[in-house]
């Protein structure tokens, strides 16, 4: 492909359950900026089954046109997804794809790049233009310690775009897209593998990246029944409950509440740490939060060097007494 | 079973990392460690081994330091270690680091006279992050990849594998040669006893360079490499927040509670 062939933003946008998500919208919000500033347009690209509902949100978040892959052999995502995208980039060109950053964006995204080699960056937090239209895309290193802004030399380039680092802008249903263009099928090649079984294990909807507020509970907590604690006083602010590993692992709350390297990266308004000591690996995933309240017995604890307010003390009895306390001024 | 794991020296990730005066990582007085999802990937291996026999290689692109790393993972599972280490590496991106490794694998393949069936990998490694080498390996090799495995098996002549995925796993067969990324699974990787300490210490760890491997000049290191770093910051600094403790629960509590209403965050 030649750099004057490509033009133009691509936006995969991924779907669940017939809805386009989160991030997939929230990435038209930069897609257009950047179009509009270089002349060109953005195009959806829905690659699953069912897709009329997510198409229309799609063009309600403006995009200029859409395209969909619908069938029920992309109904679930697997390989075959990674080879219809790729077919799509070789027809249609983009000088971008911007993928959302989540498992199967940080799946898809290396396999395309690397059949295509192209350059790709991941879990971009920010990007703008230089002085030569070239995007510049910044991404966290070390943990979110360090900010990269990075340009890609190949066309097209790739980016995975983290979750809630931009937002949506506003829904316009009147809105019609350009052009709709629907594939049925596209070629998929050689497919390797072959997904035998899907198991759904976590059946509660946790949505920490959209979460506002954030309850959090550690190893500190001590055990399973006094981790409802964190439960309840996640319940009384309308909030999320979060986790580090340990509690994960000790089998306190589910695998789909964890925040940190291998688990879910947030950025609250209010995030509140219970008996959380602040290992790096935890504090990666939730240092963008607006505002920290960190609950530890240990006045040492290095999650006090990043909260905006430490109360340091025992969560048994700090969180009931938090609870009585946001009861009163809610009621 | 020819299996090969690659390892990613990285600064210890349990330390936080500021740039230095010069604007760069600073790193040098972090110990350097192997990658975390690297070690779950050799402990995965090497329990692999155990139930269906074989030979575990590991390898590390990267400079001579990374031995230390390497016999570690000879002394926890590895039979054989390489290391990777040329002048002409590096600041390799992650597509570029992906050719340096196909080509590595080739030659590691052409030594010892062996097929990989299967390439261990981290899913991510926890300095760049970009969970792109893997992938981008097996397309390289044009190996079957599945990410983020916590689980696997061998099923006649193919690989089973559990992914995790968000909101519970997935069963999915591969045929071989394939690539996997390995996150962490739901048991810690093995300590090394004191002779297999003693034994990894004896292993010669053989160095491959640019001209062993026959890389392509034009494909490798920072300039050749399509990701362009510009510049590093930091991001802005958390305003300085206040630790509350007082001499009793009560007063705590209260002081507390002055601030966060003042702060109007509830």
């Amino acid at each position: 492909m030649s750099l004057t062939d490509c033009k133009g933003i691509m936006v995969v946008i991924e779907t669940a359950g017939g809805a386009a998500k989160s991030v997939g919208l929230e990435m038209l919000t930069p897609a257009k900026e950047i179009a509009n500033a270089k002349n060109t347009d953005v195009t959806a690209v829905m690659i699953g089954e069912g897709l009329d509902d997510a198409a229309k949100q799609a063009a309600s978040y403006g995009a200029d046109k859409i395209i969909t892959v619908d069938n029920n052999d992309l109904k679930a995502y697997s390989e075959k997804h990674s080879a219809v995208l790729t077919s799509l980039i070789e027809k249609y060109k983009p000088e971008t794809v911007l993928i959302g950053a989540t498992q199967n964006g940080k799946d898809i995204a290396p396999i395309v790049a690397g059949k295509l080699g192209l350059g790709c960056v991941t879990d971009v937090v920010a990007m703008k233009l230089d002085a030569n239209g070239k995007i510049v895309f910044t991404c966290p290193l070390y943990g979110g310690n360090i900010l990269a802004d990075e340009t890609i030399e190949t066309v097209p380039q790739i980016a995975t775009v983290r979750g809630g680092a931009f937002k949506k802008g506003e829904a316009d249903g009147t809105k019609s897209p350009e052009e709709i263009i629907i594939a049925e099928d596209m070629p998929c090649g050689d497919i390797k593998t072959v997904i035998k079984e899907a198991v759904k294990e976590i059946s509660e909807a946790v949505n920490l990246e959209d979460a506002q507020v954030i309850v959090s509970g550690g190893r500190g907590m001590g055990s399973a029944e006094n981790f409802k604690l964190v439960e309840e006083l996640a319940q009384v602010l309308g909030g999320v409950v979060g986790a580090t590993r340990a509690p994960v692992e000790d089998g306190w709350i589910s695998r789909a509440h964890q925040i940190g390297q291998s688990g879910k990266i947030v950025a609250p308004k209010l995030y509140i740490a219970c008996g959380i000591s602040g290992a790096t690996q935890h504090v990666t995933g939730m240092i963008g939060s607006d505002y920290i309240v960190a609950i530890n017995k240990d006045e040492d604890a290095p999650i006090f060097d990043i909260a905006n307010v430490g109360i340091v003390g025992n969560v048994m009895q700090v969180i009931p007494a938090m609870i009585e306390e946001i009861k009163k001024i809610k009621a | 079973m020819e299996i090969l794991v690659c390892v990613k020296q990285v600064p210890d990730d349990s330390q936080k990392v500021v740039l230095n005066g010069s604007g760069q990582p600073a790193i040098d007085k972090i110990t350097p460690v192997a990658n975390a999802f690297d070690t779950y990937a050799l402990e995965m291996a090497a329990r692999f081994k155990e139930a269906n026999g074989g030979t575990i290689t590991v390898v590390s692109v990267g400079s001579e330091d990374n031995k230390t790393s390497l016999k570690n993972c000879l002394a926890v599972g590895a039979d054989k270690a390489y290391v990777v280490t040329d002048a002409a590496f590096d600041g390799s991106d992650a597509l570029s680091t992906a050719y340096i490794l196909s080509k590595t694998v080739e030659k590691i393949e052409a030594v010892d006279n062996v097929k990989f069936d299967i390439i261990f990998c981290g899913k991510e490694s926890t300095d760049y992050t970009t969970a792109l080498v893997g992938p981008e390996l097996a397309q390289k090799l044009g190996a079957g990849v599945v990410t983020c495995v916590t689980e696997l098996k061998l099923n006649a002549d193919k690989l089973e594998a559990k992914q995790e995925t968000e909101d519970g796993y997935n069963i999915i067969e591969t045929s071989m040669p394939a690539v996997v990324t390995i996150t962490k699974p739901n048991y810690d990787p093995r300590y090394p006893t004191m002779k297999s300490k003693m034994a990894a210490r004896k292993k010669e760890i053989p160095a491959f360079t640019a001209a062993d491997l026959g890389t392509d000049a034009s494909m490798v290191g920072a300039a050749n490499s399509v990701v362009k770093t510009i510049s590093l910051s930091e991001p802005p600094k958390k305003q300085a927040g206040i630790k509350i403790n007082e001499k009793t629960f009560e007063e705590t509590f209260a002081k507390a509670m002055a601030v966060m209403t003042e702060a109007k965050i509830f």
